[in-house]
């Protein structure tokens, strides 16, 4: 199941992806190589000897619609830097400049190591002493979702090494007070109290038989969040229950149940990952937590109980015609 | 609603108290050595960090990879209207089908939306009580029956996908309700 979601998850990035650009470039979103027309003003006045000048940037917004077709509104004014070089003039836009789409896009997945975004400068003309009129040829941008979905899975390969890593901390804390509990003998103490809580849901259940004590420290130890104790716990306790059990290979009512309230997981302390995710934020969602976990716990005896009453589930019951002669004594 | 987050505040801060204070004491309490069965305890930290790393870039770099190609924005826009109807936000969609599947995983999806939308935002608070309020049900259900050789499991698959829907409605209801 999970590796079809997984694999899933991947194949269909790949076909988004591919999709999303070649549309891009039968839609020639991004107008590669040709000219964007701006206006350059010149706070300092044009100099041409100078090899860098800073520049006021305007694009005329219903020229920016028609050129790329698109709703986006670029700001009346960029700053910028306008920089002469041999292989002829570039602009480079400042690198806290909020671009609208395309041009974002076009900035993000620009090759060169530059903070700003850049172009190479055209069909320059002067207008007046202070301001000339240009097109701007930016980098072009092809393959942008496939760029972006090969970024996506490095970045976050990283983020993930980054993460485990500043976990230790708070794993390794909370390990070592719920070992201290559990050494201390917590479930123990706590099981006559959810003993009668937990009794009625095992009707199956002789008295007196060592299932019972199980299933109850193995969900006393489940509350506290004592996840290495118990599962032990719970698979002692299946165990037992398939001694119990008149079939070899069927599940028990007993056995579904002890599931569901396994699954359901009512517990009074998060999970130690989500403490150590979350943080002291984990604070405010331990009433939310514990509400919810209550609740879906009574949904999962519910559940439990009802299915097993559903007419295919019963006759499936090992323990409801133990056939003649085979019966355990 | 204030009282009732003042409240919660209380409760949380008692919960990791007792936990942080009241655990040594309690251990203390039975004569156990306290310091150094949490030394051993938290030794497994680093463990239990380094061996969940494969999970969390498994989930962590696919969902990273869906979420950059614009798949995820389509799922969210296709899901939202059937969501909406019910008063659930779309963007909780990716937990809820990953959840009962695998835990590590679904710990990095909750990172996932920290990074996102920030540690305070609504959504965040949501995966995050989902992810506190439910077990890994299939792996559960693996391990257990695994272990004494029950291949005819019935009705435990569906009782424990009840359960897990229903957590995690109640999940998305309850936080609206407080934080809303």
């Amino acid at each position: 199941m999970l590796n079809y979601i997984w694999a899933g998850l991947i194949v269909i990035s790949l076909v988004f992806a591919l999709v999303s650009d070649i549309r891009d470039s039968a839609r020639d979103t991004y107008r590669n190589g040709q000219p964007l027309p701006v206006m350059l003003a010149f706070p300092s006045g044009i100099d041409s000897t100078v090899r860098t000048s800073d520049v006021v940037i305007r694009i005329d917004t219903a020229a920016y619609h028609r050129f790329y077709r698109t709703g986006a509104t670029p700001d009346t004014a960029y700053t910028g830097t306008l920089v002469r070089t041999q292989r002829g003039t570039q602009i480079r836009f400042a690198a806290d400049a909020d671009l609208p789409e395309p041009l974002a896009t076009i900035w993000k997945t620009s090759q060169s190591n530059n903070e700003e975004l850049q172009g190479r400068l055209v069909n320059a003309a002067p207008v007046d002493s202070n301001s000339i009129q240009a097109g701007v040829v930016f980098e072009p941008a092809r393959y942008v979702k496939l760029h972006a979905i090969t970024a996506a899975a490095f970045d976050l390969t990283d983020a993930a090494v980054t993460l485990a890593l500043q976990l230790i901390g708070v794993i390794a804390l909370f390990l070592g007070l719920l070992r201290i509990a559990e050494a201390a003998g917590i479930v123990n103490a706590l099981v006559h109290i959810t003993q009668p809580i937990f009794r009625p849901l095992f009707p199956e259940i002789p008295e007196g038989h060592p299932a019972m004590g199980m299933i109850v420290l193995n969900l006393t130890a489940n509350m506290l969040g004592l996840g290495n104790a118990a599962t032990p716990l719970g698979l002692k306790a299946m165990e037992e229950l398939q001694k119990l059990n008149l079939s070899e290979d069927t599940a028990t009512n007993s056995m579904v149940m002890l599931l569901a309230l396994n699954t359901a997981s009512v517990q009074f302390v998060p999970p130690t990952l989500l403490v150590a995710i979350m943080g002291l934020q984990v604070n405010e969602l331990m009433l939310p937590i514990l509400i919810c976990t209550f609740l879906s716990g009574v949904v999962a005896v519910i559940a439990a109980k009802l299915l097993g009453k559903l007419p295919g589930y019963r006759s499936t019951d090992p323990m409801r015609q133990p056939p003649a002669g085979d019966v355990a004594p | 609603m204030d009282y009732l987050r003042a409240f919660m505040d209380i409760f949380g801060t008692a919960v990791l108290l007792l936990i942080i204070v009241g655990f040594p004491l309690y251990g203390l309490a039975k004569r156990v050595p306290v310091y150094e069965v949490f030394v051993d305890g938290a030794k497994e930290g680093f463990g239990v960090a380094i061996r969940i790393i494969p999970y969390l870039i498994a989930i962590l770099f696919s969902i990273g990879m869906f979420r950059a190609s614009g798949a995820m924005d389509f799922l969210i826009a296709g899901v939202r209207p059937v969501f909406n109807f019910f008063g659930i936000p779309p963007e909780v969609l990716p937990m809820a089908i990953i959840r009962p599947l695998t835990g590590s995983g679904s710990a990095a999806i909750v990172a996932d939306m920290i990074s996102k939308y920030g540690e305070d935002n609504i959504l965040v608070k949501m995966v995050a009580t989902m992810f506190g309020s439910t077990e890994t049900t299939f792996y559960v259900i693996a391990v257990y029956f695994g272990a004494i050789n029950i291949r005819r499991t019935r009705h435990a698959v569906p009782a424990g996908l009840i359960a897990d829907a229903a957590a995690f409605i109640f999940a998305v209801y309850v936080i609206k309700l407080i934080f809303g």
